[in-house]
């Protein structure tokens, strides 16, 4: 157990837990947000550890969980955790790729209470999806909607755009409004894990994101009403960073597989990070004394000129995966940020040429 | 929008159900005065005029007019969010 000092009664409340049941999937997708190096199925956390885990969530002020992965449908026991995650009061979200769902199951999970369920798409064309996800999903995603629709719970339809996907996203956008969900988002890869090994593959140009953003806004006003549409920028072409998970250590708690916490997804290719473990500690203790959840929460840890910046109060610092996977110092001011020396690095990076071979996981 | 309009919440919102916030997919919506109060009577069923009827006896002493105004304003926002529907 730690020795230092309790941290002020100023510690925020988590508001969302991100529960990765597992890394066992069955998509491979280029630009998957799990680590490089994944959990072993055998040192999982049991039914009961997750039980625990939601309800300690839950005190500590959590309202929202996010069943996801690797893919949850994995998990023998996924109606049992939904059901756990209602019962300690959590709003309750599934993100899937959907492979291995059929009507039964679906039944099953949301008598167990789920609430909602996330399914991203990889391209509107099914060859080009499935060589981006590394495997045939596509026609199975598409047949899933209208079984989905037969239920009464929030569907979500997430597009993941890219260089490879970008110029069909007028084509894109309209496959989905098909698909009837009540929630659309249009996300832009963010450059972390396998999507990092890709990037120069992945990296959309200029004119792309230009007219990307242009579509958005045009569909955004015509489904207004009917579909709730979401996106999510492309952060290497921004002036400021974005408010990564909400602030380190403010809003959200993700648990892997095996009970680590981590601040964020990507936290471990932080160096010098140590992350407790849920079967070790009690998830109050994590939160608010934690050296992983302590070491960027707050502004003692910012460069000068974050800490005199205004927008501190509003990006709480950027990425700090982004700064070290960068720059190589997780101090650094986050390069998306127009005040940092290294801001340059992104338009070398914007107009990169070079098209490597794509690397999928296994 | 009107007084006999019939307000709904979209599918996958729901009332948190001791705090006042709406919960909803990835979000939450935190309720300010007595925006819970009207909320928690959006049941698909009541149109606006039932549910301003209902909070003008449970505030005794607010004028009916000033509640509808307030409860249409909010309505309004909440739909804006993609969180009400009106039911047709």
């Amino acid at each position: 157990m730690s020795t230092t000092p309790s941290a002020p009664d100023s510690t925020p409340r988590p508001l969302s837990l991100v529960a990765e049941l597992t890394h066992r999937c069955p998509l491979h997708c280029l630009y998957c947000s799990n680590p490089i190096e994944m959990r072993r199925s055998a040192d999982e956390l049991t039914t009961d550890e997750w039980e625990r885990v939601f309800s300690a969530a839950a005190a500590l002020g959590v309202l929202q969980l996010s069943l996801t992965g690797g893919e949850p449908l994995i998990r023998k026991d996924l109606a049992q955790l939904i059901a756990s995650g209602r019962k300690a009061g959590l709003y309750v979200n599934m993100i899937t790729s959907g492979v291995g769902l059929t009507e039964e199951r679906l039944a099953e999970l949301v008598d167990a209470g789920l609430e909602h369920l996330q399914l991203s798409f990889q391209d509107l064309d099914e060859a080009s999806a499935n060589y981006i996800a590394g495997t045939k999903a596509h026609a199975i995603k598409i047949a899933l909607a209208p079984l989905i629709r037969k239920f009464q719970l929030a569907f979500t339809v997430n597009l993941v755009v890219h260089r490879m996907n970008l110029d069909r996203l007028e084509q894109f956008i309209a496959m989905a409004e098909e698909l009837g969900p009540d929630r659309l988002e249009i996300a832009h890869v963010q450059y972390y894990g396998w999507a990092l090994k890709n990037r120069t593959k992945l990296m959309a140009t200029e004119k792309q994101v230009h007219a990307s953003l242009e579509i958005v806004a045009k569909a955004k006003e015509r489904l207004r009403g009917k579909i709730k549409l979401e996106s999510v920028f492309p952060d290497y072409f921004g002036s400021y960073p974005k408010a990564c998970v909400g602030g380190w250590g403010r809003q959200m708690i993700l648990i892997d597989p095996v009970g680590n916490a981590l601040p964020c997804h990507a936290a471990a290719v932080i160096p010098n990070m140590e992350f407790d473990n849920v079967r070790a500690h009690e998830l109050g203790w994590i939160w608010r004394e934690s050296s992983a959840f302590r070491r960027f929460r707050g502004d003692a840890w910012m460069p000068e000129t974050c800490k005199e910046c205004p927008r501190k109060e509003v990006d709480f610092g950027g990425c700090r995966c982004q700064a070290h996977l960068l720059t190589g110092d997780a101090n650094a001011i986050d390069p998306v940020c127009r005040y940092s020396p290294s801001h340059g690095l992104l338009e070398t990076l914007r107009t990169a040429e070079a098209v490597n071979l794509p690397i999928w996981r296994n | 929008m009107d007084m006999n309009s019939i307000p709904m919440v979209v599918r996958g919102c729901r009332l948190h159900p001791t705090q006042d916030v709406l919960l909803m997919p990835e979000g939450t919506l935190e309720l300010n005065g007595p925006s819970r109060d009207v909320l928690a009577r959006v049941d698909g069923n009541r149109d606006v005029a039932a549910i301003v009827r209902d909070l003008a006896q449970e505030y005794e002493g607010a004028e009916e007019s000033e509640i509808s105004t307030d409860v249409l304003v909010l309505l309004q926002d909440l739909m804006q969010r993609g969180v009400l529907r009106f039911r047709t």
